[in-house]
């Protein structure tokens, strides 16, 4: 079970995200919903350390996750952020690699499984990172997220900017490792679409606060409500 | 002979650009990768002197006092990582004061324990003929060593794992933590490297720069400038910078004077930063 519970947190003195708790089972996929500007994001990084909690905090597997952003990474805690953040200038290999070396797996298999994954990278092995497409880094960070076998996987807009044939791709290959090896997911987005079509359950962030959580199939069900909610 | 005087002057200079290239790897590690200005950093190339020297005087071979300077200065530079560096990333004007300030503390150190004059070591005695030229054998050797210490920068930092986690912890510093990578502990150690780098080059270098307290200093702008001038792409480009500007200003200084030498490599950096201010790597598609 990953629990945030009551987490609290902003940047400088603003308080952006206010008393959030959230609860994701083992091999759960959840969706985080919300406008532009709600908190989201920051409720990512809050998860991930990269924000200090001004109150609340993280739960991995029943153990109270450290402060430490890499001691999370290194507890299964997998991140993309919005904007990719692939390391420009190392290539497709290396951003894969040093993830897996990093958390003390094994290189080869990591790229191995990385190339079978997403066969889109086997041609730009070698490239720096920074020349690929928009949509092509956007693997690379969840190729790369995955090279350190999370067992929670934190997504924050990954269908952003990204061609429809690769939106499909990684629909794949997120529900495949999400049935193979049970990686929890949560999944922050404007593509309501991406989201119904795998995510079982959704919270749904106003201001900073979750307002609500539903199925996803009353949220699929619900054209109104998802005007409301999304203004989509 | 025409030709045996152009040949020994070629070489002599490609030399000259050597001993500069081994003085600025350092530099283009600490600077040229991490982005940290530290202009104390030509202290620590006095520091590696001076390591060198003592450890030759106690009777230690020449040759074994490299690795000892290596040592001395690697762990300087991670303490002032620890201590000032770490504290001031991303604050340029920060660490450039703060660096300022402790390259004038290391250097009244070493006026106070060493005096302003010191003895330096002798050349090793040998020579290389080039027809009716004789041109010492040390110098020349700095070709080689210049080569290795790219070389071995370059695969220390592309073909190992802490190679990876440190240009992954300099270019995202956020997202390296945020895969597992311990950024902090990465950057002291990447920035004790390149002090290393420079306590390396004060120790190899001592048989042709004898060590004295403001020895840092005759190399370090030229160094700040090399690294400048090659870019992103920071060892290439800062091998490329060397050869173009030592190597063309010793040159110059052949035929013409030193003073004509220095003319030359600032009129030559001036140009190129008003042609490519980012430096001559801005456009290139390489690691390193």
């Amino acid at each position: 079970m990953f629990k945030v519970m009551n987490a609290t947190g902003g940047y400088g003195k603003t308080t952006i995200i206010h008393d959030v708790s959230i609860q994701i089972k083992p091999g759960e996929i959840i969706a985080l919903l919300g406008r532009n500007g709600v908190g989201k994001s920051t409720l990512m990084r809050f998860i991930t350390g990269l924000i200090p909690a001004m109150a609340g905090g993280v739960e991995i597997d029943g153990v109270k996750a450290p402060a430490a952003v890499t001691k999370r990474a290194r507890m299964g805690l997998g991140y993309v952020p919005q904007g990719r953040f692939v390391f420009p200038r190392m290539s497709v290999i290396e951003n894969i690699a040093v993830a897996a070396a990093s958390n003390g797996h094994d290189v080869k298999k990591a790229l191995k499984e990385a190339m079978d994954n997403f066969p889109i990278l086997i041609p730009k092995a070698n490239d720096l990172a920074g020349g690929l497409s928009g949509g092509q880094q956007q693997i690379l960070a969840l190729a790369r997220a995955l090279a350190i076998k999370p067992k929670i996987l934190l997504l924050d807009e990954p269908t952003e900017g990204v061609q429809p044939s690769i939106i499909d791709d990684m629909a794949g290959v997120l529900k495949r490792v999400n049935k193979e090896q049970g990686i929890s997911i949560l999944i922050a987005e404007q593509n309501l679409d991406f989201c119904l079509s795998f995510a079982e359950r959704a919270y749904v962030m106003e201001r900073g606060k979750i307002v609500t959580q539903m199925g996803i199939d009353e949220l699929k069900g619900n054209k109104v409500l998802q005007q409301e909610l999304l203004g989509v | 002979m025409e030709l045996d005087y152009l040949a020994s002057v070629l070489v002599s200079s490609l030399s000259s650009a050597s001993i500069l290239l081994i003085a600025t790897i350092g530099l283009a590690v600490v600077f040229g990768l991490m982005g940290v200005i530290n202009l104390a950093h030509g202290e620590f190339l006095m520091i590696g002197a001076y390591s060198a020297l003592t450890v030759t005087q106690l009777g230690l071979p020449y040759v074994l006092s490299i690795p000892v300077a290596v040592l001395v200065t690697m762990a300087i530079g991670a303490i002032v990582e620890v201590l000032i560096i770490s504290r001031l990333y991303g604050r340029i004007f920060d660490t450039m004061l703060a660096t300022w300030g402790l390259s004038m503390v290391l250097y009244q150190l070493a006026v106070l324990i060493f005096g302003t004059v010191s003895p330096g070591i002798g050349m090793p005695q040998y020579n290389i003929q080039i027809g009716d030229y004789n041109l010492a054998g040390y110098p020349l050797l700095m070709i080689v060593v210049a080569i290795a210490m790219l070389v071995f920068v370059y695969l220390l930092m592309t073909k190992t794992i802490y190679g990876m986690k440190a240009r992954a912890s300099i270019q995202e510093p956020e997202m390296a933590q945020a895969i597992g990578i311990d950024s902090t502990r990465t950057n002291t150690l990447t920035f004790a490297v390149g002090c290393g780098l420079a306590g390396f080059a004060g120790a190899v270098l001592l048989p042709i720069v004898p060590a004295t307290p403001s020895m840092g200093f005759a190399f370090v702008i030229k160094s700040f400038l090399t690294v400048v001038v090659a870019g992103p792409v920071t060892l290439t480009g800062s091998a490329l910078a060397a050869i173009g500007l030592g190597g063309g200003s010793s040159i110059t200084a052949s035929f013409m004077t030193s003073v004509a030498g220095d003319v030359f490599f600032f009129l030559v950096t001036a140009i190129i930063l008003w042609l490519y201010p980012l430096g001559i790597s801005a456009k290139w598609r390489h690691k390193l």
